[in-house]
């Protein structure tokens, strides 16, 4: 591409308005000395990240040489996806330092080759891990490996061996370990000045233990050098889980030995290396594979024996997160015995070293959220207990405090909240008590859904807080005596703003959050509309309305049958006259009453865009108005919505006539009211309607979309985004278990209609006029 | 056509099953029987409700009739029907009037897959009268003191459709049924395929590992079952992580990434 169409080509993603001409310049004089392929794919990144934040497509494009740099350009979208990924998550910041660090986070050594890609390996390493863990672990890249006990942080590649397959299995090695470190309990110890290895090291060295530092940092801090006793503790730990999971998963450990060779010759030499880190190091060969390295026997053979002899309890019986702090401390001493000082250069064993902050910091969240859940179920569950067991009148006297414990009082016993470990009880009480909690002076038994929760609350603080009983009495108090509910004449109030996922297609991902849909009621209207459209298709009517009837009778009874509930008069008559006869009678005696009661459930949703203006908007009415009055006759369960909206922000659904609603005057009021309003975003009232629909009690769940062309909006959903999202949208909708069926009007049949619902059914009608009396048919025809 | 003495005779469990119990179900069972009060089994597939049923008739000395439910089952296919048999109508009893009849328990295998009106014959013989109307024959049934009717399902099923009716499930004594804890279920699988504890202790840890899988789409993890076929083909030679993929992953999946997970969750175990 020329230096004037990648200008053109570059101004028509992004709005050049934002930008000087001079900034497009630049950028374009950068692309401009790319293969046409690589100009085209940055193009297309540029189109996937403007519209979720300009500021980081602008980022993207400064970056975009250092990552061509390091990636080959087909795995710009993978880069471009993570993060994107970072800044849903964590937002700009995060995102342009992720963008800034291409180099450490894509291990850019072995380009291209037989590397694994996280995103790659992640498909089937995510749920791997969740189903080792038993809980849902997430997966994020990270230049190093390491754990905060929720997400599991992975390099973004892995490029150490030759086969992918191997790639995998180093991924599914490292990220065992870390699951190893969690199910270890490598994180959780709580040190005190009391515990004798404790008082012993703050004695020997004349440091104290430190409130500020989460376990095991506080433990580092004991020692006059951290970092060496860090890194020996990562040393010991690595001894022991490499126990663990050789007992836990042997066939992993069998697989990966090739693994740990690989990571092992990748160790520096000892020879290069002396006192402290070369004794350090030897332990890490021998960790690794559990053989000692070739020149062991160097200077300090005696003291890498012993400390060889310190670790093989842990190699051979495993041992407990204690023996590990036994065992660092007397590693320590023995290094205490060489000269010069520790300066660890080279990369922590199986990855990265342990990051207790980030461990801490979400030990801190959950205890939070745990806290207010807690009290918001128990609250919850009080309050139905003071409602049934008492008369209204008494529930003020129900707000008062728990006798015997005065707020204050519940609060002192609360161990410090949200500081180090070492200030706090004991943990692992007797499972017993589990089961009860004392509310208000009386012992109660934890109520079954709160049971877990309160047993997580007890693993973290020891007990449940006497101050988490007092809120929870508190707010039953006031939930009990709380205002009377919303009048149930007025309807259903229209939801609160809900969020939904947007598919990008370019991106083959979901754009997180990304629409904000609005519930809205329509007000009825009192116009003759309805009255009028009964009248010009009465004819039609009549007819529909039988049609609709038989459906229902339909199949109820089927006669002939081997078996069945009823004998069949006319059969067993033929087979009397047949024995009379002389000839073999039919068997076939019985009436059979058919199960198939119509268990169905349906939602209508309509199109409310300006595009419908006139001719259109008319036809769908009196299409509406045909079909419910047709359904009237049938009794299947269904409803209606007309969608409109204006950008992502606004995507709004009308409520005409919801599931559980007669087709009454209300109703007719409403789809007399229906009128043209603004685009077409036809992802969100999909996946809402969606949503409404899979929670419906029916056999069968239909959804019959109603539009006329082409989804689009007034922001970028348009074109191939807009059919890709909404087509997307009707898949998942299939997966939930609904049957989406489409109806498009439009003059002429678009190439797009195939594509957008090849994976639903669909039907095109050109002839507005059909519209009315078609669309009973289909429904016929659907479910019959 | 067999007379009912001999019918019901087929139903009688000639040699005691091997079960290990979860907990205090027998004797629960028992109890229920002795006040004839209905039982109600919820649990998982494969973790052992039939076998329990089996030990329990075995323990009461008594037939057991089992009928699985499937959602073409009528009324008549459990009350009995008339056959036109050589050009005369004769009425057969179905499974549940037998058991009735004799005396017997009725086991009603995923009774929520059953018809919603077939459900209903059962309500006037799980409350206190104990009754069975055949309607066709005019006849009102009262169940002898031995009889007891016991229905399992499977709440773990998706779809609200397949939810037991309130007016139903309310007639019953509930025993919840679950995989059973793994020392206990690794001695299960131990004995009943043949393998040795380590590997049965494996098998169990896998199973737990997929069951674990529940909130990234895997619908029900492996049960007890399962592990039990797995055992079996590894015992008879095949090699374990072969078994294991045949027995256990294929079936609980068609989803590649699923099944690709699945299969390193068995790689890392054995
Ligand atoms: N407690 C137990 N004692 C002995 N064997 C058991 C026990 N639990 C399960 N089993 C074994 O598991 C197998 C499956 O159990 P069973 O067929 O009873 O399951 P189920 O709960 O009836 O399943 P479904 O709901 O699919 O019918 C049995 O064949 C038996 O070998
Ligand atoms: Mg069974």
């Amino acid at each position: 591409m020329d230096h004037s169409e990648l200008t053109a080509r570059l101004a028509a993603l992004i709005e050049v308005d934002a930008l000087n001409y001079w900034e497009i310049e630049d950028y374009v004089e950068q692309l401009a000395a790319q293969p046409t392929e690589v100009q085209e794919e940055v193009l297309r990144q540029v189109g996937v990240i403007w519209p979720v934040s300009q500021a980081l497509c602008l980022d993207f494009l400064d970056q975009v040489q250092r990552g061509l740099n390091c990636l080959h350009h087909s795995r710009l979208g993978e880069w471009v996806n993570a993060t994107l990924d970072v800044y849903e998550k964590d937002g700009l910041k995060q995102a342009q330092r992720f963008l800034a660090e291409v180099e450490s986070n894509f291990l850019c050594q072995i380009r291209g080759k037989s590397g694994l890609g996280l995103t790659e390996a992640g498909g089937r390493l995510l749920p791997y891990l969740r189903g080792l863990a038993g809980r849902a672990l997430d997966l994020a890249s990270a230049p190093t490996t390491y754990t905060d006990s929720q997400t599991i942080f992975l390099p973004p590649e892995i490029t150490l061996c030759k086969e992918k397959r191997e790639n995998f299995l180093t991924y599914k090695l490292l990220a065992s370990w870390q699951w190893g470190l969690l199910a270890a309990g490598t994180f959780s110890a709580r040190l005190t000045p009391e515990q004798p290895l404790i008082r012993e090291l703050i004695v020997r060295h004349g440091r104290r233990l430190s409130s500020e530092q989460p376990f095991p940092a506080n433990f580092y801090h004991l020692f006059p050098d951290p970092e060496l006793a860090g890194d020996l503790f990562l040393l010991v730990e690595t001894v022991r889980i490499t126990k663990l999971m050789r007992q836990e998963l042997p066939g992993l450990m069998r697989d990966s030995a090739p693994i740990l060779a690989q990571l092992r010759r990748q160790r520096p030499a000892l020879s290069g290396l002396e006192g402290k880190n070369r004794l350090l190091e030897a332990l890490n060969h021998w960790a690794l594979t559990a053989a000692p390295p070739e020149s062991a026997a160097g200077p300090n053979a005696k003291l890498y024996a012993r400390a060889v002899e310190l670790l093989l309890p842990l190699a051979n019986t495993g041992g407990t997160i204690d023996d590990s702090l036994g065992i660092t401390a007397q590693l320590y001493r023995l290094c205490e015995r060489l000269p010069g000082g520790y300066h660890p250069e080279h990369p922590p064993i199986l990855g990265g070293r342990l990051q207790p902050r980030a461990v801490e910091a979400i030990r801190l969240r959950r205890r939070e959220e745990s806290r207010q859940q807690f009290i918001k179920a128990l609250g919850a569950m009080l309050a139905v207990e003071a409602g049934e067991n008492a008369p209204p009148e008494r529930h003020p006297a129900q707000r008062q405090k728990p006798s015997g414990l005065p707020d204050d009082a519940a609060a002192a016993l609360l161990p410090p909240p949200a500081k180090g470990g070492e200030g706090e009880q004991p943990l692992k009480p007797p499972p017993a008590e589990t089961e009860y909690i004392t509310v208000g002076g009386r012992e109660i038994k934890i109520p079954e859904p709160l049971r877990e929760l309160a047993g997580e609350i007890r693993q973290d603080l020891g007990r449940i807080p006497e101050r988490y009983i007092s809120a929870a009495l508190e707010q039953a108090g006031t939930a009990a005596v709380g205002g009377p509910g919303p009048d149930p004449n007025e309807g259903p109030e229209a939801t609160g703003p809900l969020l939904y996922d947007e598919w990008d297609y370019r991106r083959g991902g979901f754009r997180k959050n990304w629409c904000t849909l609005l519930e809205k009621q329509l007000l009825p209207v009192s116009s003759p509309f309805v009255e009028n459209t009964r009248e010009k298709y009465r004819g039609q009517l009549r007819l529909l309305k039988r049609q609709f009837e038989m459906m229902r009778l339909q199949q109820r009874f089927v006669r002939r049958q081997k078996e069945g509930d009823e004998i069949d008069l006319d059969a067993a008559i033929e087979a009397l006259i047949d024995i009379r006869a002389g000839h073999p009678a039919s068997d076939n005696l019985f009436i059979r009453l058919n199960r198939d009661e119509r268990n169905i459930a349906a939602i209508f949703l309509v199109d409310m865009s300006y595009s419908t203006e006139g001719w259109v908007s008319t036809a769908l009415k009196e299409a509406l108005v045909l079909m419910c009055e047709s359904l009237q006759v049938l009794g299947d369960r269904y409803a209606i919505y007309g969608f409109s909206g204006m950008r992502r922000s606004r995507a709004e659904l009308y409520q005409i006539k919801h599931l559980g609603e007669q087709y009454d005057r209300k109703v007719k009021g409403r789809i007399s009211a229906i009128i043209p309003k603004d685009y077409t975003r036809m992802g969100p009232p999909i996946r809402h309607v969606s949503r409404i629909l899979a929670a419906s009690e029916a056999k069968i769940r239909l959804l019959i979309t109603l539009s006329d062309g082409k989804p689009e909006d007034y922001d970028d959903y348009k074109g191939e985004y807009a059919i890709e999202d909404t087509r997307h949208a009707l898949i998942e909708a299939k997966a939930a278990g609904i049957h989406p069926f489409c109806i498009t009007i439009d003059r002429e049949a678009q190439e797009y209609i195939p594509h957008m619902y090849g994976a639903v059914n669909y039907i095109f009608i050109n002839d507005v006029k059909r519209l009315p009396l078609r669309m009973p048919e289909i429904y016929r025809a659907l479910t019959t | 056509m067999p007379a009912p003495e001999e019918k019901i005779a087929e139903h009688r469990i000639t040699t005691k099953p091997f079960y290990l119990p979860q907990g205090d179900e027998v004797e629960i069972a028992k109890t229920a029987h002795a006040n004839q009060l209905p039982l109600l089994l919820k649990g998982p597939t494969g973790c052992g409700k039939t076998r329990f049923m089996e030990f329990l008739a075995w323990e009461l000395k008594l037939p057991l009739v089992t009928v699985s439910c499937h959602d073409d089952l009528s009324t008549s296919d459990l009350v009995g029907r008339y056959l036109i048999k050589g050009g005369e109508a004769v009425w057969v009893d179905g499974p549940l009037t037998l058991a009735v009849r004799a005396g017997a328990i009725c086991y009603l295998d995923e009774i929520v897959e059953a018809r919603k009106d077939t459900t209903v014959v059962i309500h006037p013989l799980a409350d206190d009268r104990r009754d069975l109307p055949i309607e066709k024959k005019g006849e009102l049934l009262t169940a002898p003191p031995d009889f007891m009717l016991a229905i399992s399902y499977n709440p773990g099923y998706q779809s609200v459709l397949k939810d037991l009716k309130q007016s139903t499930r309310q007639r019953f004594v509930a025993l919840e049924f679950d995989y059973p804890e793994a020392e206990l279920e690794a001695r299960i699988v131990g004995r009943e395929s043949g393998v040795d504890q380590a590997t049965a202790r494996a098998l169990v840890r896998v199973a737990a590992m997929t069951r674990a899988l529940k909130d990234s789409g895997l619908p029900e993890g492996a049960s007890t079952r399962l592990l039990i076929h797995a055992g079996k083909l590894a015992r008879s030679g095949i090699a374990i992580r072969t078994a294991c993929r045949v027995a256990i992953t294929g079936t609980l999946s068609d989803e590649p990434e699923l099944l690709a997970a699945l299969d390193e969750i068995v790689s890392s175990v054995f």
